[in-house]
C-alpha cells in the first residue's frame, strides 16, 4: 500500500516554540530566539514517519486573522486557499488564554486542526498546570502536550497527526457561538453570503466571510468588490455592523474580539489549574533592574561595551595563537611547491589560495566566532525585547518605535538577516527606515576590521570610539530620512516574553550553523579575491589601478594608493578589506590616522554585495541602489574629513 | 485662552466617563479595568486583539523614563506599550490589594 503524502503547517503566536518544533520534527535549523518576529519567511522541511511523507511549514507567530499585517494575510490565505491537511497550532500553556483567542480564529476558518500545548515545563514552574483531557474535550480536537527544547511529546504529536490523517481520530471542532447580538448578525450575514457569493465560498467558510464582513475586515471586502453581488453583501453588512457598533459604542472588530476573548477567558480557567501562588521569581528581578528607567540604560552600555571588548580581548588572543600557527606555513608550502611547479603558478597557490585562507582564519573568524556566541546568548536570553523597550523614545526620534532596535542589534552580527528582520516592522516606511539604518551598523565583518585594525593597533578605547560615532551617524541619517520620508510613526505594541536561560545546546547549534554559513560563504570569497589580487599584481594590472584611484585614496583620504585594491574588493565581503590589505602590505606599516580613516571607510561604504541583494529584495533594486550610492558618498566624504581633522588635531 | 483648559481635561478622558483614567496615568504596580481605547480604527483593533479589550483587567508593571513606553500584563502576559499608544488607552483605577 502506497502511503500518502501529508501537507502540515505549524501556526501560532509569536514566540510560542514554532521554530524549535520544526527543527526538532526536520533536524533542519530554523533560526530560534527568544523575541517575537523571528520567523519573518516561513519555511518548509520534510520528514518521515510510520511510513508517511510529511511535509511541513512553519509559519511566522501572529496573534490573529485579522487583516493588520502582511504575514497574517499570508497566513490565512495559507489556511484557508491551500489547505493544508492539517494544522498544528502551536499553544503556549503558561499563556492559554492569549493563543486560545487565535486557535477560536483558526476554528472560525474550520481548519482541521490539532494543539500543541508547548511548554508545559514552563507554565508549570510559573504554577500552571492545564489539564489536557478537559481542554481537547472543549475545543473537540486532540491536544498533545509538548516540551520543544527537550523534544519531550513530538512522537505523540506525530502520531496524532497521523491518527488524524488516516481518519482513525476523528475531528469535532469547537463550534464556537458568540453573544445573541452578534450571533444573529454573523447568521443574517452568513444567509447571505452563502446565497449570493457561491464562489466565494467554495474556498472560505461562509461563516467566516460574514464574520470578517461584520468586522469590517478591508481584506476581505476587497475581494468582494469582484462580484456581482459583492456590493450588496456588503452593504448589508456594513448596516448591520453599524447596529452592534450603537448597541455597544465600540467599534465592531473589538466587540467582536472581546466576545472571542471572553470566550477564550471562560475555556482557559474550566482547564487551568493554579497550584502555587506565583512568586516573585528571579527572572522577574532580571526583567524589572533591565528595564528600570535609570538604571536600565547604564546596563544596555555595560551590556554593549563589554559585549565588544569580550570579542576584542577573544580575537586578539585567537588571533595571535593562529597566526603563530600558520607562521611557518607559507614558507614550507612554497619550499615545497617550488621544487616541481613554475614559479607563477606556485605564486599564485602560495600568496592567492593559502594567503586567503590563512587570512580567513587568522584574521576573520578570531573575531566572528566569539561574536556569534555572544549574539546568540543575548538573542536566547531575551534581553533584545528589553533593549526595545529601553530605545522606544530614542527611536521614535528617527520615525521608528523601539522594535527596531532588534535588527539594528541584529546588524551587529550580519546585515542580511538584519535587513529580512526589518519585516518585524509594521509598515512599508517603517520597514525601509529601519533597512536603511541597519545597514550602517557595522557587522561582524566589519568588526573584524575595525577590531582588527584601529582595535590592534591603536586600542580598544579607539575601536569603541568609532563604534560610537557611527551610532552618532545612524541617528542623524535615521533622523534626516524620517524628515524626508513622510509618514505618520506607529507606536510600539511588543509582546514582552519572559526571561530564559538560554541553552547551551542552542547556542552551540546556532553558533556552527552560522560559522559554517560564513566558512561556506565567505572563504571561496576571500581566496577567489586573494587569488585575482595576486593575478593582478602578477599581471601588472594593478599599477594601472593604484595610479587610477590614487587622487581619491591617496589625495582626498590620505591612505597608501595600494589600500584602493582592498577597498573595492570589499564589495564582495567586508572582511576581505582587511585581509587583502595585510596581503598587499605590512598592517603595521599604516600610521594611526590612516587605521581610522581606512576602517571608517570600510564601515560606512557600501553595504557587501549580500546585504544589497537582500534589500532589493525587501524594498527593491531602486531603493537598494539608492542607499548603496548615499553609503559610498557618505563614506568618501567622511573619510575626508577625518584625514584632515585628525591631522590637524595631531599636529597641534 | 479660554477654552484651554478644557482641552487637556477632556484628553484625559475622551468620553467623559466618571473615574477613568489613561494607561500612562495609572502608578507602577496599580491595577486598572480597561475602559475603552480611542484612536484609529488599526490601533483599536489591533490593541483588541493583543488582548486589551473593554472589562480586562490590566496591571501597569512600570513606566519608561520621560514619557517612555509602558510595561503592562495583560491576560497574563507582559506587553510593552509606546507612550502615544499607552495613552490612549483608557482604565478604571482598582482599589489596591494585596500583590499577588
Ligand atoms: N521552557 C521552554 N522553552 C521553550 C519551549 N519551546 C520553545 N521554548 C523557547 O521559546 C523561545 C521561542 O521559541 P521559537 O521556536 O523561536 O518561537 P517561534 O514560535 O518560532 O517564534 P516566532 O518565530 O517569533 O514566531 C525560545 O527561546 C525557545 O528556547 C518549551 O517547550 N519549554
Amino acid at each position: 500500500m502506497v502511503k500518502p503524502r501529508l501537507r502540515i503547517a505549524l501556526a501560532g503566536n509569536a514566540n510560542v516554540g514554532k521554530s524549535v518544533i520544526f527543527n526538532q520534527l526536520t533536524g533542519l535549523n530554523q533560526v530560534v530566539g527568544n523575541w517575537p518576529g523571528k520567523t519573518v519567511e516561513r519555511a518548509e522541511g520534510t520528514l518521515f514517519f510510520k511510513g508517511y511523507t510529511i511535509r511541513i511549514i512553519d509559519l511566522p507567530g501572529i496573534y490573529s486573522l485579522s487583516a493588520f499585517s502582511m504575514e497574517e494575510i499570508v497566513s490565512r490565505d495559507y489556511v484557508a486557499v491551500e489547505k493544508p491537511d492539517i494544522i498544528i497550532n502551536v499553544v503556549d500553556a503558561s499563556a492559554l488564554e492569549r493563543n486560545l483567542y487565535f486557535t477560536l480564529q483558526l476554528l472560525e476558518l474550520e481548519a482541521p486542526i490539532i494543539i500543541d500545548l508547548n511548554q508545559v515545563d514552563f507554565a508549570a514552574k510559573k504554577g500552571v498546570r492545564i489539564d489536557v483531557e478537559k481542554l481537547s474535550e472543549a475545543l473537540g480536537v486532540p491536544v498533545v502536550p509538548t516540551v520543544a527544547i527537550t523534544g519531550s511529546g513530538m512522537n505523540e504529536l506525530l502520531s496524532t497527526v497521523v491518527a488524524v490523517a488516516s481518519g482513525e481520530r476523528e475531528l469535532k471542532p469547537l463550534k464556537a457561538r458568540y453573544g445573541k447580538e452578534i450571533e444573529k448578525r454573523v447568521q443574517a450575514i452568513e444567509k447571505l453570503v452563502s446565497a449570493k457569493l457561491l464562489q466565494l465560498c467554495t474556498v472560505y467558510p461562509a461563516r467566516w466571510i460574514a464574520i470578517k464582513l461584520l468586522e469590517r475586515d478591508t481584506d476581505v471586502a476587497g475581494k468582494l468588490k469582484n462580484y456581482e453581488n459583492g456590493k450588496e453583501v456588503l452593504d448589508y453588512a456594513e448596516k448591520l455592523a453599524i447596529e452592534l457598533e450603537k448597541i455597544h459604542g465600540e467599534p465592531s472588530p473589538v466587540v467582536i474580539a472581546s466576545e472571542r476573548y471572553g470566550l477564550a477567558n471562560k475555556i482557559a480557567k474550566e482547564v487551568t489549574a493554579i497550584e502555587a501562588p506565583p512568586r516573585i521569581s528571579l527572572e522577574q528581578k532580571l526583567d524589572a533592574i533591565t528595564t528600570h528607567k535609570i538604571l536600565g540604560y547604564p546596563i544596555l552600555t555595560g551590556v554593549v561595551v563589554s559585549m565588544f571588548a569580550l570579542i576584542f580581548i577573544g580575537g586578539n588572543f585567537l588571533s595571535a595563537g593562529l597566526e603563530f600557527l600558520f607562521e611557518n606555513l607559507s614558507l614550507y608550502v612554497e619550499s615545497v611547491l617550488s621544487s616541481f611547479l613554475p614559479r607563477i603558478v606556485v605564486d599564485l597557490i602560495n600568496n592567492g589560495i593559502l594567503a586567503g585562507i590563512v587570512g580567513g582564519i587568522t584574521i576573520a573568524l578570531p573575531y566572528i566566532v566569539p561574536f556569534y556566541i555572544i549574539l546568540a546568548l543575548l538573542e536566547d536570553s531575551g534581553y533584545l525585547p528589553r533593549a526595545a523597550f529601553l530605545m522606544d523614545n530614542l527611536m521614535h526620534k528617527i520615525g521608528l518605535h523601539g522594535k527596531a532596535f532588534i535588527p539594528l542589534m541584529l546588524g551587529y552580527g550580519c546585515s542580511v538577516p538584519a535587513c529580512i528582520g526589518c519585516r518585524i516592522m509594521e509598515t512599508e516606511r517603517e520597514r525601509f527606515l529601519a533597512g536603511f539604518v541597519v545597514v550602517l551598523i557595522p557587522c561582524a565583518a566589519r568588526t573584524v576590521v575595525i577590531l582588527g585594525l584601529v582595535g590592534r593597533f591603536i586600542g580598544l578605547h579607539a575601536a569603541l570610539a568609532l563604534y560610537a560615532f557611527d551610532l552618532v551617524l545612524v541617528f542623524v541619517l535615521g533622523r534626516i530620512a524620517f524628515k524626508v520620508l513622510p509618514g505618520e510613526p506607529v507606536g510600539l505594541i511588543m509582546e514582552m516574553p519572559p526571561y530564559r536561560k538560554p541553552l547551551a545546546k542552542n547556542i552551540f547549534v546556532k553558533t556552527w550553523s552560522r560559522t559554517k554559513g560564513f566558512i561556506y560563504i565567505a572563504f571561496p570569497i576571500i581566496i577567489a579575491g586573494s587569488v585575482a589580487i595576486e593575478a593582478l599584481a602578477l599581471s601588472g594590472f594593478m599599477s594601472y589601478i593604484v595610479e587610477a584611484a590614487n587622487p581619491l585614496i591617496g589625495g582626498w583620504l590620505g591612505l597608501p594608493p595600494e589600500t584602493g585594491i582592498p577597498l573595492i574588493f570589499g564589495i564582495l565581503r567586508k572582511e576581505l578589506t582587511l585581509i587583502l590589505l595585510s596581503e598587499l602590505i605590512p598592517l603595521e606599516s599604516l600610521t594611526a590616522i590612516q587605521m581610522i580613516v581606512f576602517s571608517l571607510v570600510t564601515m560606512i561604504y557600501i553595504p557587501c554585495i549580500a546585504t544589497i541583494a537582500a534589500c532589493a529584495r525587501e524594498f527593491g533594486w531602486r531603493k537598494a541602489l539608492a542607499i548603496a550610492v548615499i553609503d559610498v558618498a557618505l563614506a568618501l566624504f567622511l573619510g575626508g574629513l577625518a584625514y584632515r581633522l585628525l591631522s590637524l588635531v595631531m599636529a597641534t | 485662552m479660554q477654552g484651554g483648559s478644557r482641552e487637556p481635561s477632556k484628553r484625559r478622558n475622551p468620553r467623559g466617563i466618571e473615574g477613568v483614567i489613561s494607561l500612562t496615568s495609572l502608578c507602577e504596580g496599580e491595577r486598572g479595568v480597561v475602559a475603552y481605547a480611542v484612536g484609529g480604527f488599526g490601533l483599536v483593533r489591533r490593541l483588541a486583539d493583543m488582548g486589551l479589550t473593554p472589562g480586562v483587567e490590566v496591571k501597569l508593571l512600570r513606566k519608561g523614563s520621560f514619557h517612555g513606553p509602558v510595561q503592562i500584563e495583560v491576560r497574563g502576559v507582559g506587553l510593552a506599550l509606546g507612550y502615544g499608544v499607552a495613552s490612549k488607552v483608557f482604565v478604571r483605577p482598582l482599589k489596591a490589594k494585596p500583590d499577588g
